[in-house]
């Protein structure tokens, strides 16, 4: 990056908020990618912090100038290597825009894009009401999240980033704003360019403030252990659940031997002292007794799918630790992985996919350790290192994945997306007509393709 | 066994004006040093036998942490309640405490967290213990071993100390103590049904002296509650030449160095 790019962007955002050298900026050059796949970063590059959308159009204006490449950042929480910066130009992450108001009248946040997940959370139970999904890490921005339509666990009963994003502020290729949507529960002026841009993974626009809908906060909540002696019983009992009308916020499948390595690695211990697999069902609902009868439902429910015995845990505390150990699995496994995958299927075809999942280890000789939202038909099958193995050999047990969830009616990434790291599968499993269409989107959006280069697109 | 159910305590809110707990700003939750005592009682009475009585002084809603305290392995639950128990210090408190355990007759150990989370005060338990003139040990992390009349516990009170006393005994134990167990959902639904006793004061009459009950019976007395100011982080930026001694006098005036 050549000084007067670097004294031009100071100007813009103020000295302070432009970071330029290796060792200062070494901090936003990654993000949660495991490392044995994930991209390596550009070495000459900016990082821009700007403070306002003002500031975010005028280093865009700049950029698409001087056609500088231009790699938008949030919480840096992604899996697919989204943000890392893969040639040399600015990182523009929206730190510094944070705020979060909340409009009780209308049930609904504004929100800056790089306010946080948790500050996201905090502030709408401030206000008494309730942001239902979590999709993992609450360091993730809002920014980042939307631009990634990110899933997570809580997406059963009430969906995934998507549908609770009802507006946009967004800065197109050539610093001009646009604002999309609004607080409206219903808008149908032409074609849907905010659903567009949810999920696009910055390379049609930068999202600098997002209005998204909020719930009435649903007081009773409970989170119950369904232990089960196999894999097959655990994954093939969820859409049983489901089909019963037991709608969980969240519907996670877990394994002993991860779960275990979690809770031994943040010192605690998985409560559930039985089982092999195991189900974890969080419920919300506006009444302890609408709770119970979940709860009744579910009990004799379990008596039919073969279960062991199910714990229930209504205590914050002894919710928030099962959710701990539940979440901080890939931490935990992470030394040892080489990916972690998102491959998703319908809901009803869950117990096929894993089963194949099973046979495909077996044939390869391998582990693959599996957990994740078996509600949304999204279990994460991980493939961890092995001796003596190469990457092509990584590379066939992932296609064979792919090939069994494509098979059954499924998806290659139902999350994380595709980032970096997943544009050569993403080439095979696009038609080619999909693939023109969003060349010729991207080209209307970015025709000097500046935003977040190499990326998405095959 | 005795429990008290406080708020949620990371979500309470206190009211400055009148130096309460706001109760309705936060659910109520069984206070969590109770489910360690609760826990140390279910595994003695699993090795040893007998049975785990859960007494808890508190507004009918405090029946649900009863009803917990069942499905995580009681076997009777007693509640009191009455007007004439409110607004107890822990003096009236651990006294109508002990009321009700000479009501209940005779038993071998009395468990207890250490502390509550809302009054932080770790009395209410070797009161209790005073009350009923038998000997007691806070803050125990270990139970060694139980015979006939003895128990063989560690305290931990910054510096570990092994203690025997003569039963009947009263505990009072720290959450180093154990994991509690997570109850299943047959036992929390069984529990709903479960009868909890509910006593009052004129039910307590013949073994202790009402007026030491409740307010009545308090000797201290809430005059004020100040909370402290929660300071957020905040950026300064020193440049130019004397930064570096403007910032020393900064975190100087802060008293963050001498």
């Amino acid at each position: 990056m050549d000084e007067e790019t670097v004294e031009e962007l100071r100007k813009i955002v103020g000295r302070d908020w432009v970071i330029y050298g290796r060792d200062v900026t070494a901090g936003y050059l990654l993000d949660e990618t495991p490392p044995p796949i994930r991209p390596i970063p550009s070495r000459d590059v900016v990082v821009v912090k700007p403070g306002s959308v003002e500031e975010v159009s005028e280093v865009l204006r700049y950029a698409n100038e001087h056609r500088i490449p231009v790699f938008p950042r949030g919480g840096g929480t992604g899996l697919v290597g989204g943000c890392i910066p893969t040639l040399d130009g600015i990182v523009l992450s929206l730190e510094r825009m944070n705020k979060i108001t909340v409009d009780r009248e209308n049930i609904m946040a504004e929100a800056e894009a790089g306010a946080t997940l948790g500050d996201l959370i905090k502030a709408s139970e401030k206000a008494g009401l309730f942001f239902p999904p979590h999709p993992g890490d609450e360091g993730a921005q809002i920014g980042g999240l939307i631009a990634c339509n990110a899933g997570g666990a809580r997406a059963v009963k009430t969906g995934v980033i998507r549908n609770y994003v009802r507006g946009l502020e967004v800065v197109l290729a050539t610093g001009e704003v646009l604002r999309l949507g609004g607080k409206l529960m219903k808008d149908n002026l032409g074609y849907d360019l905010m659903q567009l841009i949810i999920g696009s993974e910055g390379t049609l626009a930068v999202i600098t403030k997002a209005w998204i809908r909020l719930y009435p906060r649903l007081p009773a909540t409970a989170t119950l252990i369904i232990p089960f002696e196999k894999r097959s019983t655990a994954v093939k009992a969820v859409p049983r659940i489901l089909q019963a009308g037991i709608l969980p916020l969240a519907l996670e499948y877990v394994e002993k031997a991860p779960i275990e390595r979690s809770a031994q690695h943040l010192g605690l211990e998985w409560p559930c002292k039985v089982g092999e697999s195991f189900l974890i069902l969080v419920l919300a609902e506006p009444s302890e007794e609408a709770l119970y009868a979940q709860c009744e439902r579910i009990l004799s429910l379990c008596e039919k799918l073969g279960s062991l015995e199910p714990l229930l845990a209504e205590s914050r505390e002894e919710q928030d630790r099962i959710l701990k150990i539940r979440s901080e699995i890939y931490t935990a496994l992470k030394p040892d992985m080489v990916d972690i995958l998102d491959a998703t299927v319908p809901p009803a075809s869950i117990g096929a996919f894993m089963d194949e999942v099973e046979h495909i280890a077996e044939r390869y000789g391998t582990y693959l350790p599996a957990y994740g939202h078996a509600g949304d038909g999204n279990i994460h099958v991980h493939i961890m290192k092995e001796e003596g193995w190469s990457m092509e050999d990584y590379d066939r047990v992932r296609q064979e994945i792919y090939d069994v969830a494509v098979k059954l009616g499924g998806t290659i990434t139902g999350e994380h997306g595709v980032g970096a790291v997943r544009i050569g599968s993403a080439a095979k499993y696009m038609s080619q007509t999909h693939v023109t269409l969003m060349r010729g989107i991207k080209r209307l959006f970015d025709p000097n393709g500046i935003l977040n280069p190499g990326k998405v697109l095959p | 066994m005795l429990i008290k159910q406080v708020p949620d305590i990371e979500k309470v809110r206190f009211d400055v004006e009148t130096g309460r707990v706001d109760r309705s700003s936060a659910p109520a939750e069984t206070n969590p040093f109770d489910l360690n005592a609760l826990e140390t009682a279910v595994r003695l009475k699993e090795k040893l036998g007998g049975r785990v009585t859960v007494i808890s002084m508190g507004p009918p809603q405090a029946e649900s942490s009863l009803r917990d305290a069942l499905a995580r392995g009681a076997d009777r639950a007693i509640l009191l309640t009455d007007k004439r128990f409110a607004g107890a210090d822990t003096l009236a408190t651990s006294y109508t405490l002990a009321t009700a355990i000479r009501k209940l007759g005779s038993f071998d150990l009395i468990v207890c967290g250490e502390k509550t989370v809302d009054g932080d005060t770790g009395q209410v338990g070797p009161e209790v213990a005073e009350h009923l003139g038998i000997p007691h040990v806070a803050y125990v992390c270990e139970v060694r071993e139980v015979s006939e009349d003895r128990i063989l516990v560690v305290s931990d009170m910054g510096d570990k100390y092994l203690f025997e006393v003569t039963l009947p005994a009263l505990i009072t134990v720290t959450k180093d103590i154990n994991t509690p167990r997570i109850p299943t959902l047959r036992d929390v639904l069984k529990a709903r049904r479960a009868k909890v006793e509910v006593w009052d004061a004129d039910s307590l009459a013949g073994y202790g002296e009402t007026c030491r009950f409740g307010l009545q019976g308090s000797m201290t007395l809430v005059t004020r509650i100040t909370i402290p100011s929660e300071e957020g982080r905040r950026g300064i930026i020193f440049r130019g030449e004397d930064a570096v001694e403007r910032l020393i006098e900064a975190l100087r005036k802060e008293g963050f160095i001498p």
